[in-house]
């Protein structure tokens, strides 16, 4: 996107949390995301949001005390360069979605997509652009996935299902019989092809692969 | 309806190798018609009564397109069509010159992403379609004062040199100058009025041309915007024009008598741009005014009769006029939509409706219970309401109408963030006890205010703000509301002595 080397100073509202936890976990994976505040209220939010001077703010739609659209709203008109994500709980038509993207909101994304679409539409938000995503995909959004998998070469496929069971690399190398610089580049070479940037993405993969489950 | 149907794209291509790959791409995201050649896609546009929601061109001679028949008709018969560029690799200058001749709204670089370049599409397909809502009329109004044309650089004696040049040469405009993003920043909001022009160089340390042009699309959208820069860089000028929707990409070094129409034209735009907002902003208002009556005609008509009746006082009108004292956000299209378009309206009657009439039936039994009001019962039932397990608004008998009252001042106080501690209690005399709130109490959406969703918080603060009035005007009370923008000063007397019985 932009060569900005400005970090992306992130608010996040969400009710609970232990969903808030698990998301910001992964959200600041990414060094560039500096998280500048959160709130579990919509109206601690917006008493809040001066003085943390955000660029971007991800707020859950349901919140316990004020409806997360309303303090969205409010938010923007207090703050018109703030790029909003909502997160609805289920999701959402296209007509609701362009209600959305009216009232000034950037994106929208599900509590039902995958991690990797939020993160993706975090960062293409954070201009100030609005992003559809992928919302009238097929049911199975990780086909394309599946495939990529399945497009692996037969060693590449070996040597992840040996990591993902948390083989050390130097016990791969040693039973397939190359280098352990070869078993790096293997896993580089998976890393890209499945488009992972972390271990416990290719191992949450395996996982649910093997066990036969919808990632 | 633009954003619930496939967006339709017409699509000239070069090479038939190029469009299968792209339509690859995007084929499953939009629906695309191909044409080989300009003549037969001007027809096309002639012929069909729906205009598609964009025109891309698919070319791998960008330079080429700077004098297209295609885009030329375009642009002059169809200006609300969004025309997006898809080359391999465009040259700043050519970028430069489709931006002069407004030949181009966007322009992507293979490869692209198909969701952002569906999210572009999709965004200009709604406005296009808000603007069917209110058919702004845009005639531009004269300027009522001398507009401002802002110039950022950090070379204070290159600006101040070509400042005082411009203003020796016309009479239409002031020119400002700022030396940094930062500086400009505070400089527009120190100014009256709005800003009708800022021209920002790119390289500038600390925040760039760039973002200080994403920031104001967004804060001030009537600006119109020209990016500068002594470098090419295509990917900036790119990301400005896609991002930042800028007017024109100006190269350095700076010659007054160019700028000087450039500044011109960018005046009449910024005129256009700012009177057809005004338009839409004051017929969304008269419009949402007519939503607004229909709803309050519908609650007085529905309500007024059981609620009074529970209540022993006219209350359903003072509840709809302490509303009308609360201003919430103004309407803008997102709301009329939502009322337009979706079953919001017949929902927010009907779901309201119920849970007044499951209330009102609660307050029957409670009333039928013997209610002892002095300042500790009160505090009492507040703690009570406050308790987590304490289900509120639910179908479980209350015990007492005062409860009912704790109750719903709860729900209210909850939505502000405040608790009951934040009420003040006062015994003004031997007959009646005060109850105020020290901090304003926040309502940021009621129901006579433009909405674009129901959701529970919302309906059960209206439903506790009506109860309280009917649950104190049932003990004998009364009840005092004091709007102010998006909240309320809240007042509350309650006579001090046994409640009168159903």
């Amino acid at each position: 996107m932009s060569q900005s080397n400005r970090k992306l100073r992130l608010y996040v509202t969400i009710g609970q949390r232990l969903f808030r936890d698990s998301l910001l976990f992964q959200l600041l994976l990414h060094s560039d995301i500096d998280l500048v505040g959160e709130s579990e209220s919509g109206i601690d939010t917006l008493n809040r949001l001066e003085s943390a001077k955000p660029g971007v703010l991800i707020i859950e739609e349901n919140l316990l005390d004020n409806d997360g659209l309303t303090i969205a709203e409010n938010a923007l008109s207090m703050h018109p360069t703030l790029s909003i994500l909502l997160i609805s709980d289920t999701p959402v038509s296209a007509s609701r979605l362009g209600i959305y993207l009216e009232a000034g909101i950037k994106a929208v994304v599900s509590k039902h997509q995958p991690i990797q679409d939020l993160v993706k539409t975090l960062f293409c938000i954070r201009n100030g652009q609005v992003y559809v995503g992928a919302w009238n995909k097929p049911d199975t959004p990780s086909q394309g996935l599946v495939n990529a998998y399945h497009a692996l070469s037969g060693r590449e496929r070996e040597v992840a299902q040996m990591i993902a069971s948390r083989t050390p690399i130097k016990e791969i190398a040693a039973q397939l019989g190359v280098s352990c610089k070869t078993v790096h580049s293997y896993k580089d070479r998976i890393f890209i092809k499945l488009g992972f940037e972390r271990l416990p993405e290719l191992i949450l993969f395996m996982k649910r692969h093997h066990n036969g489950a919808a990632a | 309806m633009a954003i619930t149907e496939e967006p339709q794209i017409f699509l000239r291509y070069e090479s038939k190798q190029a469009l299968a790959a792209l339509e690859g791409e995007l084929g499953n995201k939009l629906k695309i018609d191909a044409f080989e050649t300009d003549q037969a896609a001007i027809a096309a546009l002639k012929e069909r009564s729906v205009l598609p929601h964009a025109l891309f061109i698919l070319t791998s001679q960008p330079s080429s397109q700077t004098n297209s028949p295609l885009l030329t008709h375009a642009r002059d018969t169809h200006p609300d069509l969004l025309k997006i560029l898809i080359s391999d690799a465009v040259p700043l200058d050519v970028l430069v010159s489709l931006l002069e001749k407004r030949l181009i709204d966007r322009c992507f670089e293979q490869p692209l992403d198909p969701d952002l370049v569906r999210s572009h599409v999709l965004t200009s397909a709604l406005a296009r379609k808000s603007n069917e809502y209110v058919m702004p009329e845009v005639k531009p109004k004269a300027a009522s004062e001398v507009p401002t044309v802002l110039i950022v650089d950090d070379e204070p004696t290159a600006t101040k040199y070509l400042a005082r040049q411009l203003e020796r040469m016309q009479n239409d405009f002031r020119v400002l100058c700022a030396d940094s993003a930062e500086q400009a920043l505070k400089l527009i909001q120190s100014i009256s009025g709005t800003l009708a022009v800022i021209m920002t160089d790119q390289r500038m340390p600390g925040m760039q041309g760039k973002e200080l042009l994403d920031e104001l699309k967004q804060s001030h959208p009537a600006t119109v915007r020209i990016l500068t820069s002594a470098y090419g860089e295509v990917n900036v000028a790119l990301d400005a024009v896609n991002e930042g929707g800028i007017f024109r990409y100006q190269k350095k070094p700076w010659r007054a008598t160019e700028l000087l129409p450039l500044f011109q034209e960018a005046i009449a735009r910024h005129l256009t741009l700012a009177s057809a907002r005004e338009n839409t902003l004051s017929q969304l208002e008269h419009q949402f005014n007519g939503l607004r009556d229909k709803r309050r005609e519908l609650l007085l008509s529905n309500l007024s009769e059981p609620v009074d009746t529970a209540a022993g006082a006219p209350v359903m009108s003072r509840f709809l006029q302490a509303l009308d004292t609360i201003p919430c956000l103004f309407a803008n299209t997102s709301h009329l939509r939502a009322s337009l378009e979706t079953s919001l309206e017949n929902d927010l009657i009907q779901q309201f409706d119920e849970q007044v009439h499951r209330q009102l039936k609660r307050l029957q039994v409670a009333a039928s219970m013997h209610t002892e009001i002095d300042g500790a019962a009160i505090r009492a039932a507040l703690q009570r309401s406050e308790e987590p397990e304490y289900e509120h608004g639910s179908n479980a008998p209350a015990s007492s109408i005062l409860l009912m009252l704790c109750e719903a001042l709860t729900t209210l106080l909850t939505a502000s963030g405040l608790s009951w501690r934040s009420l003040n209690l006062n015994q003004t005399s031997e007959h009646s006890l005060i109850l105020s709130c020290e901090a304003p109490l926040k309502l940021y959406a009621h129901l006579l205010a433009p909405l674009t969703r129901l959701s529970r918080p919302f309906l059960d603060q209206q439903v506790a703000l009506l109860l309280l009035f009917v649950s104190t005007y049932r003990l004998g009370g009364e009840l005092q509301i004091r709007g102010a923008t998006q909240s309320y000063n809240l007042v509350l007397a309650l006579p001090l002595a046994n409640s009168p019985e159903a």
